[in-house]
């Protein structure tokens, strides 16, 4: 998958805003969006959230685990963790990048959250990378990986995949005289 | 017919319409496109932008696309002549004008369908009062003859008040700020629109369109706004991200560029310390030596990019110059202005702005066509633009060299010569940078700094009061010069109409938006000057 892709899967996530236009309900193939009254509050998909907000038609707010606090304590706890913690929300990363590139002036203190989400980030992309290590030096059969969002998965899975291929080829390749005389008829 | 209401007279009218947009070349017409192009963005309007710099490229543009559009609007173009005389345009096409240029054409104000005015409320008062009344009287016979000698009467004063009203030319509120005041109906103003508003005012001032008073008056406007928009910087729990713009006000000093240069250039670039100081002898160069000791700025440091110059001395650097200019008999050293800042590393004043973009628009490079000048001078103005804008602070600051050195040398050699109830000046087919000054801007600027010097250096008080009118070569093939014209010191007026070159016949061209520049071929030009003589005189 393509990280385009991902980000497209993450647009669908609901967020919250407070347009300054009204409009009725609007019934789309995916769902019902509003209805849209001028200073309440509405949940609808990030991309018109984003949209909208491009057009100065709203104002966003930000979710609620965005909160200094709150991700403070998640990264010490990813960091005292040797397995992956749960996160906020599946497409985290994805969130944190579009909202804070397109409304980072509805969202208070933007600068820290970036750097405690990237320090996250930083964090379980560096356990993946010591258990992908660790599983092909030890040439494990699977393993199991709880609470590993789709971007991450993303990020390693196709290099990971490919280079096990190629060790598999190498290795079958060395073996070619015994698995000969092994043959039954 | 002056538009009351913006939102509904003229946005709403255009928002479900597909338009054609005329911007006149000037930095202000620029920053106004800029709002209107961010809020038809916002709104999805159609629209088609064509940068003209002149009536020809006016009509042409006009008639190639009529066909297709109803709705044009003008900015910064089209004020101060009878619009549709020239356009020729078909019953049903409406014009949108919002032009700084005044006087407004009598006959364009009282059109009441096909030319809408978006001006500031501010001028329609003053316009109004111009209209003479015509009394009514009864039918009688006795009463006809006197209603014909009234009607003469009253013939005779509105020429007179025709006259007076069309003599002099000068400019009113910035096009940007009224665009800006228009987004702020809509309540879609942001601090980006806010801030080429300030742009576009401050290049009206530094292109000394409007009087002291005016500018003061249109900064305290703009402050309002800036203390609306920019408040949260101050509060502690709430800070902005550092990637967004920041707009703070600065009782900054007048040296052009001087954050991005060093010290040493600016001030001997920037014409009010180069007239004060008279920095084109050598007692000049003496006197700011004195002025820079009289700081205790070692010379040194001075001549180092401001960036890099010791941060004890830019501490307090700007009260330092301000206490010495006051002894060297400069007291408006500095100047209320406004300052944007966004990212670690980016810092403007709005003057710098306006300079970077004024030579992005007129530089003499020839590459592609005449649109590609415009353009680059638009995207400078986004932030995301940087490495454009950054270019033009460097064409800016050549701009500026070429035009001290070139004024130092006409006043060496005493190009400018008096003609009476003028002085007269024109720059030879040779001189060094000449090309740089064949538009129209950067030659208005050049012979505003001339004159000022130019009074500096003369002990003659009749100096300070006559106009200045300059000449510089336009086209080599075409063999035309471009000649302006620049009011005195004193009296914000500017001459009116070529009416010297009608009568000589001579061949001109009265192609841009000023009227106080015109296009004239080389050979005219003594017949031009002559005719101007006895016409002023």
């Amino acid at each position: 998958m393509d990280a385009a892709e991902v980000e497209f899967l993450a647009e669908k996530e609901l967020v919250t805003i407070i347009p300054n236009f009204s409009l009725d309900k609007i019934y789309l193939i995916g769902g019902d969006l509003g209805p849209f009254n001028p200073g309440l509050p509405v949940e609808v998909p990030l991309w018109l959230a984003i949209n909208l907000k491009q057009r100065q038609k709203c104002r966003l707010l930000p979710p609620e685990w965005m909160d200094i606090e709150k991700l403070e304590k998640m990264r010490d706890h990813e960091r005292k963790e040797e397995t992956f913690t749960p996160m906020p929300s599946p497409y985290y990363m994805e969130l944190t990048k579009l909202l804070l590139n397109h409304a980072s002036d509805n969202i208070p203190k933007a600068d820290e959250i970036r750097t405690l989400v990237k320090d996250m980030w930083d964090t379980r992309i560096a356990k993946l990378r010591v258990s992908a290590d660790s599983f092909v030096r030890q040439q494990e059969a699977h393993a199991k990986l709880d609470n590993l969002t789709l971007m991450e998965i993303n990020t390693s899975g196709t290099f990971l995949t490919q280079a096990l291929n190629h060790m598999y080829k190498l290795r079958t390749n060395l073996q070619p005289l015994e698995s000969t005389q092994s043959q039954d008829f | 017919m002056f538009v009351s209401d913006f939102r509904k007279e003229f946005y709403e009218v255009v928002q479900s319409q597909r338009v054609l947009l005329f911007v006149a070349s000037d930095v202000d017409a620029l920053c106004a496109c800029k709002i209107l192009q961010a809020l038809f963005q916002c709104d999805h309007v159609q629209y088609t932008l064509v940068p003209v710099s002149g009536w020809q490229e006016l009509e042409t543009a006009f008639l190639e696309h009529k066909e297709q559009f109803h709705y044009f609007i003008l900015i910064n173009c089209g004020a101060n002549v009878d619009l549709l005389d020239i356009l020729q345009p078909d019953e049903d096409t409406i014009f949108f004008v919002c032009d700084t240029h005044r006087p407004v054409n009598v006959i364009n104000v009282y059109n009441d369908t096909q030319v809408l005015f978006v001006l500031c409320p501010q001028t329609l008062c003053t316009f109004y009062c111009h209209r003479p009344k015509l009394t009514s009287s009864n039918r009688e016979i006795v009463e006809q003859t006197m209603r014909r000698r009234q009607r003469r009467e009253w013939e005779a004063r509105r020429r007179d008040i025709l006259f007076d009203y069309e003599q002099y030319e000068y400019h009113g509120t910035s096009s940007a700020m009224v665009m800006f005041e228009l987004a702020w109906m809509l309540s879609k103003d942001l601090n980006d629109m806010l801030w080429w508003a300030i742009v576009g005012l401050t290049d009206q001032w530094v292109q000394d369109k409007i009087t002291q008073m005016k500018y003061v008056t249109d900064v305290g406007v703009l402050q309002r706004h800036v203390s609306r928009h920019n408040h949260r910087n101050e509060d502690e729990e709430n800070t902005l991200s550092v990637d967004c713009t920041r707009i703070s006000f600065e009782y900054d000093l007048r040296l052009v560029l001087y954050q991005h240069w060093s010290l040493h250039d600016s001030l001997c670039n920037t014409s009010y310390t180069a007239a004060r100081f008279k920095l084109w002898s050598v007692h000049g160069q003496k006197r700011l030596q004195e002025f820079l000791a009289d700081m205790g700025l070692p010379l040194k440091q001075v001549k180092q990019k401001f960036q890099a110059m010791d941060i004890s001395l830019k501490e307090n650097l700007r009260e330092m110059i301000e206490e010495s200019a006051n002894k060297f008999g400069m007291k408006d050293m500095r100047v209320q202005t406004f300052s944007i800042h966004f990212g670690f590393k980016h810092k403007f004043l709005a003057s710098d702005v306006v300079f970077a973009t004024m030579s992005l628009m007129e530089s003499p490079e020839k590459d592609g066509s005449g649109t590609d000048h415009f353009i680059q001078a638009l995207d400078s103005l986004s932030r995301s633009n940087l490495d454009k804008l950054y270019h033009g602070l460097e064409l800016a600051k050549k701009q500026l060299r070429a035009t001290q050195q070139t004024i130092a040398s006409c006043l060496c050699t005493n190009l400018v010569i008096s003609q009476g109830p003028f002085l007269y000046c024109s720059l030879m087919e040779g001189t060094p940078d000449v090309m740089l000054f064949s538009r129209p801007a950067s030659l208005s600027l050049l012979s505003k700094h001339l004159l000022k010097s130019f009074v500096c250096s003369t002990k003659n008080r009749r100096c300070k009061l006559l106009p200045l009118v300059m000449a510089a070569p336009l086209s080599v093939e075409h063999g035309t010069v471009t000649v302006v014209g620049i009011p005195p010191e004193t009296d914000m007026s500017v001459l009116g109409r070529g009416k010297a070159a009608e009568s000589t016949s001579s061949r001109m061209l009265h192609n841009h938006f000023d009227l106080s520049v015109i296009e004239l071929k080389a050979e005219d030009r003594s017949k031009f000057l002559d005719a101007l003589i006895s016409l002023l005189s």
